[in-house]
């Protein structure tokens, strides 16, 4: 049982000396005072620190007898049983004390001292090492590198680039389509690379200058004056988001981009939604109170009635704007019954019938599109036409010549008057009556009977422009300067001028849908249909109702144009999913 | 974590039934919830307002209502950033660090809201898009953040098993030295193996392997299995080493990989913020540039 206890020490040059001793002894002790057998000089090592014990099968028991522990390959213990033909590694303070066997079988214990202080609190660098600070770029580095990578790519590149152009140039700003918060509408996806077309100063929202450079005719809604007193005192929210935007530098209310809001992808700008126009006209008539309007909001819940541009005097023409609540009654100087010609068992159908196909007509009466034909572009209706439309049933001949019908010009009283005033023509000789009856029954003969038939003496000049001759059959004649003649006709193909009917968005419907023509028997009766029949399908914007049609003011109604705008519309292809 | 008494009741007398309470209270749990109660209702106030307005002609950052979130997103954005210098000034009380840090965590979360909204689901390949998606990227590598910091420290803890880091390295370097030594007698083949084992760093795996913690090509491991055949008595003391500087290199690098998932969302969540501050001002400067 011996304990060989080496002890390495180094020289101030670095030479190691090698002290070997033999104890034979089962027990040693380890600690700093001198009597110990290995004897531990450093104060971290207590005066007794450990005792070592050597049992059968070179089993080494090791266990500190102090308040201190030691170090075991490493780890913190204060107890320990090593196998001295395995091996340990033991540390007391700054010594370490590795355990092995000799050749000879006894315990070799080497003891030196590990140059520095360090064993004992461990090693920061080492320590750092398990974190991944070696191991990934540092995020100092990459934050910076990433920050001033995007600072130049998205910010100064376009600012240098735009601040430097030559702006006669025609290449655009380098860089600021990544600035672009999304696509231009479909007038203006032409300008898709040319930002600065719009966005003409830097930190300057975009004028409307710059937008009349181009459209440069366009209407103001109504005078300037007029339109900010209808803006008249807006909501307290309102004022408050106006104040912020100005303090912004944006312009407005009423400039062109609060209502074309532009950038939000391939979309039409020209139909605003009913909000920008309900702002003002939701309480016109509190602050503009000599306005005509009525208030308008919603066109299902606030919306005034029609006023259709009535004739009120056929002789003049005058055309009268009139409520279609007030039960407008209208003087087109007609008579004329749509219930007479629309009875299918009437007079009307059986002629109608007869004459058949050869006019489009149907066996089943007169149709409306019979006399009313639609406009190319299917918007509204052409006036109604004598010769085309009338003249099949209302003949206007009044002679025969050699299988030849002569006819009135329709609509020209003098050359009715020198037509039935001509030398050549005889009316005492009804057209076509110069045949006779053969034999027995021919004049003379034994069954010959003259009667005293009601004869027509053809027409007559001074009864053709009475009530009862051709032309009082859907005139009413009267004396002009003078002359005889009859009331002239007004047929209006537009009764409101200041908003958009379009017939072909609604050729799904039947025309007695919304004209009540066939309970007309006066040609007075308006045949418009109010607002009330409009709203069974049409609702405004605010509304959710899913089988109605939302309806904006845009609809109807232009903004910039509102007296002619209409006219230069085109029809609308809008999808009607009933 | 620090355990204390429960207050007013004397020690003495009171024997077994002394009780005990954690006064810890992580960051999520801070107050009560408290900033997790102030996010929501920033974030219902969000939703709130993005549903009732009806901006035409669509939802947008361009509408007083984007504006607002806008604006509290960016202001949001940066006081979060500032996470990142408040963190090296540690104070209690109520606006203490973890005060600082339940809040970042909490209204960071809210960002999603509020930013999105902003966007009023308008994306695009722009610098206002590249803003959100880094914006988010920070998000979600600080939700991982959460996840490591709410679970992986126990885990370290045990595998720790009360050794210091130093001491797993000093144990390795103990058995290596032993290793050195009791490797002496063994032939050129084996010693070859030996300080293959040796000569491997035991930090020199880069991020992929520290984070999966699949070492395939372990030299010790190697080493174990080529002295395996040897029955001498040098090489059957050689292979003992090796197999316990196994065991320490398998705690050592569990506690790298623990360590590793508790750091790498930092690598991603400092950048792409500092990435988010710089596309964020092009944003907003870029907005007003072309106004």
């Amino acid at each position: 049982m011996t304990f060989r206890i080496r002890q390495i020490e180094i020289t101030a040059t670095g030479r190691e000396i090698v002290r070997d001793r033999d104890v034979s002894t089962d027990t040693i002790a380890i600690g700093r005072s001198t009597e110990n057998d290995i004897h531990l000089p450093d104060l971290a090592v207590e005066a007794r620190h450990a005792t070592m014990a050597l049992h059968s099968g070179g089993r080494l028991e090791v266990a500190a007898t102090g308040s201190l522990g030691f170090v075991r390959d490493g780890v913190d213990t204060r107890s320990a049983v090593i196998d001295s033909r395995g091996g340990a590694e033991l540390g007391f303070g700054t010594y370490r004390v590795t355990v092995s066997q000799d050749t000879d079988g006894a315990v070799l214990l080497t003891v030196r001292q590990t140059d520095s202080a360090a064993t004992r609190s461990g090693d920061l660098e080492e320590k750092r090492r398990f974190s991944l600070q070696g191991v990934l770029p540092g995020k100092r580095m990459v934050s910076w590198g990433l920050g001033l990578l995007i600072l130049l790519a998205f910010l100064a590149v376009p600012i240098i680039s735009h601040a430097t152009r030559d702006p006669d140039s025609k290449k655009g700003v380098i860089g600021d389509a990544s600035w672009n918060p999304g696509g231009l509408s479909l007038a203006h996806r032409s300008l898709s690379d040319r930002c600065e077309t719009c966005h003409v100063k830097a930190f300057v929202s975009v004028r409307d200058e710059t937008c009349r450079t181009c459209h440069k005719d366009v209407h103001d809604h109504a005078d300037p004056q007029r339109l900010a007193l209808a803006r008249g005192n807006m909501p307290l929210g309102d004022r408050i988001l106006w104040s912020v935007a100005h303090a912004f530098g944006k312009k407005g209310p009423g400039a062109c981009q609060d209502c074309h809001i532009e950038h939000q992808g391939p979309t039409r700008l020209d139909a605003p939604s009913q909000k920008f126009c309900s702002d003002c006209h939701v309480r016109l008539k509190s602050n503009l109170p000599d306005t005509r309007l009525g208030n308008a909001g919603d066109f299902g819940k606030l919306h005034p009635q029609f006023t259709p541009a009535v004739v009120t005097d056929a002789m003049t023409r005058k055309r009268t704007p009139v409520s279609l609540d007030d039960a407008p009654r209208q003087d087109d100087g007609l008579a004329f019954s749509h219930k007479l010609h629309l009875d299918p068992l009437g007079g009307v159908a059986r002629m109608a019938a007869n004459i058949g196909a050869e006019r489009g007509y149907r066996p089943g009466g007169l149709q409306c599109q019979n006399c009313h034909h639609k406009t190319e572009d299917g918007v509204r209706f052409k006036p109604v036409q004598m010769e085309r439309d009338c003249e099949a049933c209302h003949s206007l001949a009044y002679d025969k010549v050699g299988g030849i019908f002569r006819k009135l010009h329709h609509g020209d009283v003098n050359q009715l008057i020198a037509d039935l005033s001509a030398r050549d023509y005889h009316p005492s000789l009804p057209a076509g009556t110069n045949r006779e009856r053969p034999g027995q029954y021919a004049p003379g003969g034994l069954y010959s009977f003259n009667y005293s038939a009601p004869a027509w003496h053809g027409l007559q000049l001074r009864g053709a422009l009475s009530k009862d001759g051709i032309c009082g059959e859907c005139h009413r004649p009267t004396t002009i300067n003078g002359k005889l003649g009859v009331v002239p006709v007004t047929q209006p193909m537009r009764y409101m001028e200041h908003g958009w009917f379009d017939h072909a968005a609604h050729k799904q419907e039947k025309c007695e849908s919304c004209h009540a023509a066939k309970t007309s028997t006066m040609s007075s009766d308006l045949l418009l249909p109010g607002i009330k029949d409009c709203r069974t399908c049409h609702v405004g914007e605010s509304s959710a109702a899913k089988d109605k049609v939302v309806s904006s003011c845009a609809m109807c109604h232009g903004y910039h144009t509102t007296a002619i705008g209409s006219e230069k519309r085109k029809p609308m292809a809008t999808k009607i999913a009933l | 974590m620090a355990t204390v008494q429960k207050s007013g009741v004397p020690e003495s007398g009171r024997g077994a039934n002394r009780e005990y309470q954690s006064s810890h209270e992580g960051f999520l749990r801070h107050r009560g919830f408290r900033w997790m109660k102030i996010a929501t209702a920033l974030c219902v106030i969000a939703i709130a307002a993005y549903f009732l307005t009806d901006p035409k002609p669509r939802p947008s950052g361009s509408t007083w209502v984007g504006y607002t979130l806008g604006t509290i997103g960016a202001l949001l954005i940066v006081w979060l950033s500032l996470l990142g210098i408040r963190k090296r000034a540690i104070t209690e009380g109520r606006w203490s660090l973890k005060a600082w840090t339940s809040a970042h965590v909490y209204l960071g979360l809210s960002l999603i809201v509020v930013a999105t909204l902003h966007t009023g689901f308008q994306f695009g390949w722009n610098v206002h898009t590249l803003a959100y998606a880094l914006m988010m990227l920070v998000i979600l590598s600080g939700l991982f953040g959460i996840w490591a910091y709410s679970t992986l420290p126990s885990a370290l803890s045990t595998n720790r098993e009360q050794m210091t880091q130093g001491q797993m390295i000093d144990a390795i370097r103990a058995l290596d030295r032993q290793l050195n030594d009791a490797a002496q007698p063994l032939e050129r083949a084996q010693s070859d193996l030996v300080i293959a084992a040796l000569d491997e760093d035991p930090f020199g795996a880069g991020l992929l392997r520290r984070l999966s913690g699949h070492y395939p090509q372990c030299a010790t491991q190697a080493a174990i299995m080529g002295l395996a055949g040897e029955h001498d008595a040098a090489s059957e003391r050689v292979e003992k080493l090796l197999v316990r500087r196994k065991a320490q290199l398998e705690r050592l690098r569990r506690q790298m990989r623990l360590k590793a998932m508790l750091e790498v969302w930092l690598y991603v969540h400092v950048p792409a913020t500092m990435a988010l501050l710089a596309a964020l001002t092009a944003h907003i400067i870029s907005v007003f540039y072309y106004w």
